[in-house]
């Protein structure tokens, strides 16, 4: 392509369709980790399920499989990265979404060897399980839009979501006030301060 | 009456180089030289002048110890690329 060349104002918008025709049809995600992962739960989830119903046990967790598919995972993501020559906007936001959910995930697990069981179909401690909702959407946004009270209203929820797991419900709830204020209330206030000098600006 | 086309977009290269970026976060120079088939030296002369106009921001860094250059769109560029595309199709639409 030489840039001597004079355009023509329809040669002007081909040339720009084709570009961004060109940059679509370059980038495919590998599908490597989609399929590492749906295969390891896949398989973790059905050998669970044969040992339940089956009633005999492997000697391990075969839950343990998920553990160690976080190596592949990482040498996988950082050798993609490298190779990666163009960053869409939305990757950022799809990270971000991955991050809370792996955390999310991670929070789960936690809950689950924590928290003691009890009788019937009621969850113990379920206000933990919310504590740890709060935190998703206020991490997603807050690394998202860069807004750093939501990033500390995030990282402060799983803070409480733990500790809420060594403590009776009463408490949880009260974790969940401090949630609220620190994931909305205080980052609505920030965001409300900001719009209105912004308009006043604007008048 | 129409608006002048902006010279510094009316040039194949330019043009190329600010769509490709137009639609995506950041690039590579080595990405942008493979999807425009334009000689490295031609389109780091090209850069530049993008630069120097302010419509690119280009960052040199270094990569598994390989020298790398990242392009992105500023938003001047955007903006001058949104005046650009605005005055073509007014030019398109009084051709017909």
């Amino acid at each position: 392509m030489k840039e001597q060349k004079t355009l023509s104002e329809k040669e002007s918008l081909e040339l720009i369709t084709s570009m961004i025709e060109k940059v679509k049809s370059s980038y495919h995600e590998t599908g490597i980790v989609a399929l590492l992962w749906g295969s390891v739960v896949a398989i973790a989830s059905l050998v669970n399920y044969l040992e339940i119903e089956f009633s005999f046990e492997l000697g391990f967790d075969i839950w343990l499989l998920v553990l160690f598919a976080l190596i592949p995972h990482v040498i996988i993501s950082m050798k993609e990265r490298r190779l990666k020559k163009v960053r869409k906007h939305e990757d950022d936001a799809l990270d971000a979404v991955w991050l809370a959910y792996g955390i999310s995930i991670f929070g789960l697990v936690a809950y689950e060897n924590i928290v003691p069981s009890v009788a019937g179909s009621s969850i113990p401690s379920i206000y933990s399980l919310f504590l740890l909702l709060y935190a998703l959407p206020t991490l997603v946004t807050g690394l998202v839009k860069k807004f750093r009270p939501m990033l500390i209203g995030a990282i402060l929820t799983y803070g409480l979501f733990i500790a809420s797991c060594f403590t009776v419900t009463k408490y949880d709830v009260l974790f969940g006030a401090v949630a609220a204020l620190t994931c909305w209330f205080i980052p609505g206030l920030i965001l409300r301060k900001r719009y209105l000098e912004q308009r006043r600006t604007h008048v | 009456m129409f608006k002048e086309l902006d010279p510094i977009l009316h040039s194949q290269l330019r043009l190329a180089v600010m769509s490709l970026l137009i639609g995506i976060k950041e690039a590579e120079f080595t990405f942008i030289r493979e999807k425009t088939n334009a000689t490295a030296g031609n389109l780091s002369v090209q850069v530049q002048k993008l630069k120097d106009a302010g419509y690119i921001e280009v960052v040199k860094q270094f990569k598994n110890n390989y020298p790398q250059t990242i392009c992105k769109i500023t938003p001047a560029g955007l903006a001058a690329f949104e005046a650009y595309v605005k005055a073509l199709q007014g030019y398109l639409k009084a051709g017909k």
